[in-house]
């Protein structure tokens, strides 16, 4: 999927989120079964109207829903190959919100 | 108009009543899906899909090649499972020792323009196999209906479509790769380690790990699916002739309804237009209707299912046209648990039927559709479908439903007509059973899988269960 090497790029280099190789292979093949594909219903890459709710919440509640699940969500964003570093970084690509400075690991 | 609105509309009968006493239901969509509540900081635990499966490995990894996975192996602490997109239902994959994703072992590895054939990785996701057989001009035969599980996933397990003509994604192995807990890549194929090749093409993970696949596929091609609402009886009747006449025919039998969602897939003509939209939330609808009416004392089951079939049977055909890998799979996005056993397919009607007659009779709670599908017959050691073509029927739950009442009532219906339980989904049949369906080839496979796992390292307590390891 070309188009989506080049997004990623375009996402890379513009906002905040600094994934590594291993990072952005998880997120194409996990994140973007379901945020860049519309008849899901998830919300989708990109649309920044989608998003500004679920960024309100914070990245701590965001990584536990990743983590649990919710709603169409599948427990982990169907990445079992995931830790939380990982996970966090695919927050932030797929969100498009700004990296924390929180601690990494502050719990709720 | 999408298929839920309709049906809400068609189904507003001033039913505004709470939630009853049939289902218990009165959980939120919005509530956390995971048996095990999750911190910032602590260990993350491994869950399904599903949310009804779950473990805390000490050990993970997430091999990026081969040659990583055979260290991963040779080193593996304790019990060792891989895990592809964790979509499977039973208890395949749980272990508190060690966890493998195949996640980054994905991707084309070579392919065969001559033969139709492809060399994937294991872990690639099914949605991305088919853009990426599209791109070399090949398609798979058949796909699920869904497209969320890796490769490796699926064909450990015998995942399968519908088509009589078609066999599961299993029969479809030219080739594999295998990764031993000793750390030997053995190359596997009708010629190279036959023995292991046969038994290797549905093992539920308990050889090793596959690394990659070699398929037969075909010239990549177009279809148009159609679904329509039928009386049940007028399919049941004709069921032989629909399947003769469709390259892919399957159905949904609705709990309480005499009408029934049929799906017919063909190759597409050239003025296939798509018609209509398919609605992921479509069992949301009958779930709420359901709800809504089955606690009337005396009447419910009878208004909804009376209700249901007039509002159904108002229904025009939905039409869905394209490329096979996206048409084949649909959104998957509301949560559920999965009982499918596979009959042999010439009592798959008279199992249906008994099925729906018990749903009416005992009032079981249940409103989400019964998947009714055919798979041709192989001859692979642990298949579903070994020695006989096959009707397999799903039976599911909404997943913050209690599933295992119904599934209880439901499944010695199974076992009467000598029905085998899909490996990756939910079952309580233990290995004496098991071996009685699998008499053929039982002891073959599991004397390869002792020779290569001598001391049951890929055992963990379900296979234990259903192997008698």
């Amino acid at each position: 999927m070309p188009w989506v090497a080049a997004l990623l790029l375009g996402m890379v280099s513009s906002a905040t989120a600094q994934p590594n190789q291993r990072q952005i292979q998880l997120f194409a093949n996990n994140c973007l079964q379901c945020h860049a594909a519309p008849h899901t219903g998830a919300p989708q890459l990109g649309n920044q109207e989608d998003w500004q709710d679920i960024i309100d919440q914070g990245e701590e509640t965001i990584l536990k829903h990743v983590v649990e699940g919710i709603r169409g969500m599948p427990p982990l964003g169907y990445c079992s190959a995931c830790d939380e570093q990982d996970l966090r970084q695919l927050i932030y690509l797929v969100t498009g919100m700004p990296e924390s400075t929180q601690p990494m690991g502050e719990s709720l | 108009m999408k298929r839920r609105q309709f049906i809400q509309g068609s189904l507003a009968i001033g039913a505004t009543a709470t939630f009853g006493g049939i289902t218990g239901c009165g959980a939120k969509s919005t509530e956390p899906q995971t048996p095990i509540p999750f911190k910032a900081g602590r260990p993350i635990p491994w869950v399904n899909w599903a949310g009804n499966q779950s473990c805390m490995p000490k050990w993970r990894h997430a091999p990026a090649s081969e040659d990583e996975l055979v260290e991963v192996l040779k080193s593996a602490k304790g019990n060792v499972r891989a895990v592809g997109a964790g979509h499977s239902f039973s208890a395949v994959v749980p272990t508190d020792d060690t966890l493998i994703s195949t996640d980054l072992l994905s991707g084309l590895v070579s392919h065969n323009d001559h033969k139709l054939q492809a060399t994937l990785k294991a872990g690639t996701r099914l949605n991305a196999c088919g853009p990426i057989l599209e791109s070399i001009g090949q398609a798979f035969p058949n796909m699920p209906d869904m497209d969320y599980p890796s490769l490796g996933g699926a064909l450990a397990n015998s995942v399968h479509a519908t088509g009589v003509d078609f066999k599961s994604m299993s029969g479809y192995i030219e080739g594999l790769k295998l990764a031993t807990i000793n750390g030997d890549l053995l190359e596997c194929s009708k010629t190279k380690n036959p023995e292991i090749f046969q038994a290797a093409k549905t093992h539920i993970g308990s050889l090793g790990v596959v690394t990659e696949y070699t398929l037969q596929n075909q010239e990549s091609f177009d279809i148009t699916e159609v679904n329509s609402i039928e009386p049940l009886e007028y399919v049941f009747e004709n069921m032989d002739a629909l399947c003769k006449q469709n390259r892919h025919f399957e159905c949904y039998l609705i709990p309480y309804s005499s009408e029934c969602i049929t799906v017919s897939t063909n190759f597409a003509k050239p003025r296939d237009k798509n018609v209509g939209e398919d609605d992921p939330q479509a069992v949301n609808t009958l779930r709420s209707v359901f709800e809504k009416t089955s606690w009337l004392p005396f009447v419910g089951e009878d208004l909804y299912g009376f209700a249901l079939s007039k509002a159904l049977a108002a229904e025009a055909a939905t039409i869905r046209t394209g490329p096979s890998h996206k048409v084949f799979p649909h959104a998957r996005i509301v949560r559920f648990r999965e009982m499918e056993y596979t009959v042999p397919a010439e009592l798959g009607v008279a199992c249906g039927r008994e099925i729906m007659e018990t749903i009416k009779k005992k009032k079981l709670p249940l409103s989400f559709p019964i998947e009714f599908r055919y798979v041709k017959g192989d001859d692979i050691w642990l298949s579903m479908f070994e020695g006989q073509d096959g009707c397999s029927i799903s039976i599911h739950q909404y997943g913050d439903l209690d599933y295992k009442k119904i599934f209880a009532e439901i499944e010695p219906i199974f076992w009467k007509y000598s029905g085998r339980p899909h490996w990756g989904k939910i079952h309580t049949m233990k290995a004496p059973q098991l071996a009685n369906l699998y008499s053929r080839h039982w002891q073959d496979f599991h004397e390869v899988r002792k020779s290569l796992d001598s001391q049951g390292k890929f055992m963990n307590a379900h296979l234990k269960d259903i192997f008698g390891a």
